[in-house]
């Protein structure tokens, strides 16, 4: 196995320049996992930035891999507008989860109001005080903001958004704004505090699979509000954007291409979208993927290991750059020296 | 990786034989860990040879420790002797568990004898079979060798044991006679299959002055540890790694007169000052010792404070020194602690 | 009275040197010449029990010669208990439960444990050892126990007495939880939220009598 010759920072900081680092890149995607292996509870990582920030740093020296602690929760949106979460504390729970939807009926829906003071809602404090550390420590400071679909759907409820997209879209379409519009006031609000270098703008796009929307709904409405913040947010000066491109969304490909993504993206994908694909449709940004995490929860370490040489090989000379990744969030109860073969998979197959 | 000079084989190699290191090495006391980490039930460790030397291989590439891969447990000798065990499948077991000893009465110890048949007696073929892998892999053949007095309690039950070491010494002395013949008897034929050199033999001592008197190590403990590592050097086997289990500080003076191989390597836990195992052996590696419960219980700062100590104390002994924890790391220990043994190393332990 | 001192004398000798036939012989004597059996059993047997503990505290006994000790307590008080029992006058202290907890077959310590608390008067219920979790909070429902005394000897068993700490607290609320074991300490005990923490057998057995005097 080769001995590194950069350090993680130096690793990822050629990628972003679109220089050669020394090995491919590995970011884990990783959450509650860090927290488990720091024998700590996993809901730590959502209610806590302080032991947040600890346990994944901890994760990454563990694993030896290149990401930086970051705040983010895939059901986003629905707290922020007023609605309840619980935090993962109960046995199988691994993220927050929303208990009560804001907008659960069409008169609340119409009523949404997007939140005076973005620094007090949900968990804004939260990611605002990682992102404080994240700003101390000199790591890129990560800015969760969306997805779109996604943080409306946990407003709205899924199963409820998903029929409103027929029967009443304009409620759908109104309940867009108001998030696009909360979202580009947080971004405002980042820029404000921490100005736009250090920003990396997160968007985890799970809603918008193709297993729940069709590329027509994606472009009725998806398309439309994600390029209108991310543009405001370029325009706020916000260069870097990673976008989590989750699940199945190969007809979705074409129409994010069309989405802007400032100066420097890092799009991620899952096992369903082959990474030369990826490659072809995103000449220009960093791909990241995409190892099976059922995979690296349940198969044997040589398995792991085989599939990052295979994304490894396929995605290394990528113009735009590669990093390797899981194709979504490792599991948390992934057995370590599982995670551990993404590293391993690193250093055997992919140095430059 | 990370910085080091030398690969973890390299740095082995050096310590065995006495040569200069980049760094204090790690070696790890480590066996159920290694299964959690690798997603697998920890009876795996012990009933399932091949399973158990992926899962150890795998963890010590994951963590960058040095060593050490093995299968024994402390509790040895009550299956190796006809009684019954239970693997450790069960919530909150780690290790193998007698269920019920062989020795449960005056009478059945005054009958004990030497299992006619080494190879099929308790755990021996798993132990044979986990051996033949690493010699099929180049690595250092190990053998679990006792003790003597630690075998014992687990053949009588230690609370049938004790009493009997003031009201029936006779008895015991028989006992621990049929103990060592059988860690003789298997023993030899491992070197017959083996050879010598490749051979690392290891005992796990829990003969704690917790629980004797160095008057009753000196009887009971001694004469036959005395007399395994006595013979064991005389026929030329290479290692000889003894686990000084817990405070036995009373004991040391006793195992100072034991041989220990043509390599021996001593560890002990953070009841014994690595400065008094230090004087005991000094031509010994001696190995040491981080607080397991430190390791499962607490912060890795704290971890990461107590391996400095360690390092400090530690690593200029002449016979040579590597960073180990006071007794099995814990299967339950936060992964991220664990990792601070080999950072610790790393940053404090350069030569 | 010479008498009944040289009895309670040769009482204690008998627990502190192991000698069960002594034991059973001076209790005999006791029965024989009158001498009240809680008398007998406080200041003969214990009182033993109690010196081979001060001996082992400071290193000159060690576990085989207490557990002698102890075969010896048991002898004498295999006469002079029942005795005790059909006075009728036997006030029991506490209802204490004690086991070691799932996975751990170590169970010396919690012997010597109980035996001294059930001679000093508690009513100790013994659930074993390798005891499943569930059966402390069980039993110390059924049971209304005032103390349970868990023990782990193993860093892989230890997490057992954390894991069901809360479980117990909110089934039952009025016992006092003493715990004890090599891998333990009082800093673990106090952040689990024991109420107490026996370094060693005998000072599980003074810490439970702390425990219980509060309690009672």
């Amino acid at each position: 196995m080769m001995r590194d010759t950069m350090t993680s920072a130096e690793r990822m900081g050629a990628v972003m320049k679109g220089e050669k680092p020394d090995r491919v890149p590995v970011i884990p995607f990783i959450f509650g996992h860090c927290a488990l292996v720091a024998g700590q509870p996993l809901a730590c990582v959502f209610d806590n930035p302080e032991a947040s920030f600890k346990v994944q740093l901890q994760a990454a020296e563990l694993y030896g891999y290149d990401g930086t602690p970051l705040y983010a929760y895939a059901s986003a949106g629905g707290w922020e507008f007023g609605g309840d979460v619980e935090f993962p504390y109960k046995k199988y729970s691994g993220a927050t989860v929303v208990t009560r939807h804001p907008a659960a009926t069409e008169e609340e829906a119409l009523n949404l109001k997007v939140p005076e003071d973005i620094t007090k809602a949900g968990a804004l404090p939260l990611a605002l005080e990682m992102a404080r550390l994240q700003m101390k420590h000199h790591m890129p400071v990560t800015m969760h903001i969306g997805s779109i679909l996604s943080w409306t759907g946990s407003v709205i409820g899924e199963e409820r958004m998903l029929t409103w997209m027929i029967r009443k879209p304009e409620l759908v379409h109104s309940v867009l704004d108001k998030v696009a519009q909360f979202q580009v006031k947080v971004a405002e609000h980042y820029v404000k505090e921490f100005g736009p270098e250090p920003i990396m703008a997160f968007v985890g796009a799970a809603t918008e699979s193709n297993r729940l929307i069709s590329p027509k709904q994606f472009e009725t409405f998806v398309l439309p509000y994600v390029s209108r913040v991310n543009q405001s947010i370029s325009d706020l000066g916000v260069q870097v954007f990673f976008a989590h491109i989750c699940g199945e969304q190969n007809k979705n490909l074409k129409l994010w291409q069309k989405v802007p993504f400032g100066k420097r993206a890092v799009m991620s994908f899952g096992r369903e979208v082959c990474l030369k694909t990826a490659m072809e449709m995103f000449p220009n940004s960093i791909i990241a993927g995409n190892v099976d995490p059922s995979l690296i929860q349940e198969g044997k370490p040589e398995e792991v290991l085989d599939q990052a040489r295979e994304c490894i090989e396929m995605a290394k000379y990528h113009p735009g750059g590669y990093v390797l990744m899981s194709g979504c969030d490792v599991p948390p109860l992934a057995p370590p020296v599982n995670v551990f073969q993404l590293i391993k998979a690193s250093r055997e197959f992919g140095r430059y | 990786m990370g910085g080091d000079k030398m690969t973890s084989q390299e740095r082995w190699e050096a310590l065995v034989r006495r040569e200069k290191l980049d760094r204090v090495p790690c070696l790890q006391f480590i066996l159920g860990h290694t299964a959690v980490v690798n997603g697998k039930p920890i009876a795996k460790i012990y009933d399932d040879a091949a399973a158990s030397l992926a899962c150890q291989r795998n963890a010590m590439e994951m963590y960058g420790y040095d060593g050490l891969i093995l299968h024994g447990w402390a509790n040895a000798g009550g299956f190796e002797f006809g009684g019954e065990i239970e693997y450790p499948y069960r919530r909150y077991t780690g290790a193998p568990m007698v269920t019920k000893n062989p020795v449960q009465s005056e009478e059945d110890a005054a009958n004990l004898v030497v299992p006619k048949d080494i190879t099929s007696a308790g755990s021996v073929p798993v132990a044979l079979e986990f051996s033949r892998l690493q010699y099929k892999l180049g690595m250092p053949v190990t053998i679990q060798v006792g003790s003597p007095l630690t075998w014992a309690g687990s053949i009588c039950g230690e609370e049938r044991l004790m009493p009997w070491l003031i009201k029936k010494p006779d008895l015991v002395h028989h006992v621990l006679r049929k103990i060592t013949d059988f860690i003789l008897a298997k023993t030899e034929l491992w070197i017959n299959e083996f050879g010598p050199e490749r051979m690392m033999a290891f005992d796990l001592c829990i003969e704690t002055n917790k629980l004797y008197s160095p008057r009753q190590f000196e009887t009971f403990a001694f004469p036959y540890l005395k007399e395994i590592h006595g013979k064991l050097t005389d026929m030329g086997v290479a290692i000889f790694l003894s686990h000084i289990c817990g405070e036995q500080n009373k004991n040391l003076k006793f195992w100072s007169q034991l041989g220990f191989g043509k390599r021996g390597m001593i560890s002990v836990g953070k009841e014994i000052t690595l400065q008094a195992a230090s004087e005991a052996f000094p031509a010994c590696v001696i190995m040491g010792h981080v607080d397991p419960v430190v390791i499962q219980e607490g912060t890795p700062e704290q971890v990461l404070a107590l391996c400095e100590q360690s390092i400090a104390e530690g690593k200029n002994h002449p016979g040579g020194y590597a960073l180990m924890s006071g007794c099995e790391v814990p299967p339950q220990a936060p992964p991220s602690n664990v990792a601070q043994m080999v950072k610790a190393c790393r940053l404090y332990g350069q030569y | 009275m010479a008498k009944t001192e040289e009895i309670l004398e040769r009482l204690k000798q008998c627990v502190l040197k192991g000698d069960d036939q002594g034991a059973v012989s001076a209790a005999n004597d006791a029965v024989a010449s009158g001498i009240d059996p809680d008398k007998a059993i406080m200041e003969g047997l214990v009182a033993g029990m109690g010196e081979a503990g001060a001996l082992y505290e400071q290193g000159e006994y060690y576990v085989p010669e207490l557990m002698v000790s102890s075969e010896a307590l048991y002898a004498g008080l295999a006469i002079l208990q029942p005795l005790v029992l059909s006075k009728g006058t036997n006030t029991k202290k506490g209802v204490v439960i004690i086991g070691a907890v799932q996975g751990d077959v170590h169970d010396i310590g919690k012997n010597l444990v109980k035996l001294m608390l059930q001679v000093g008067g508690f009513e100790v219920h013994d659930l074993g050892r390798d005891v499943d979790m569930e059966k402390f909070v069980e039993e110390g429902q059924r049971l209304k126990a005032d103390l349970i005394c868990m023990s782990a000897l193993m860093t892989t068993t230890m997490i057992a007495i954390k894991d069901v700490m809360p479980t117990l607290r909110a089934k039952v609320p009025t016992a006092k939880i003493l715990i004890g074991g090599a891998p333990l300490n009082q800093k673990i005990a106090d952040a689990w939220g024991a109420d107490g923490y026996g370094e060693s057998a005998m000072d599980a057995v003074k810490v439970a009598q702390r425990l219980m005097k509060c309690a009672v």
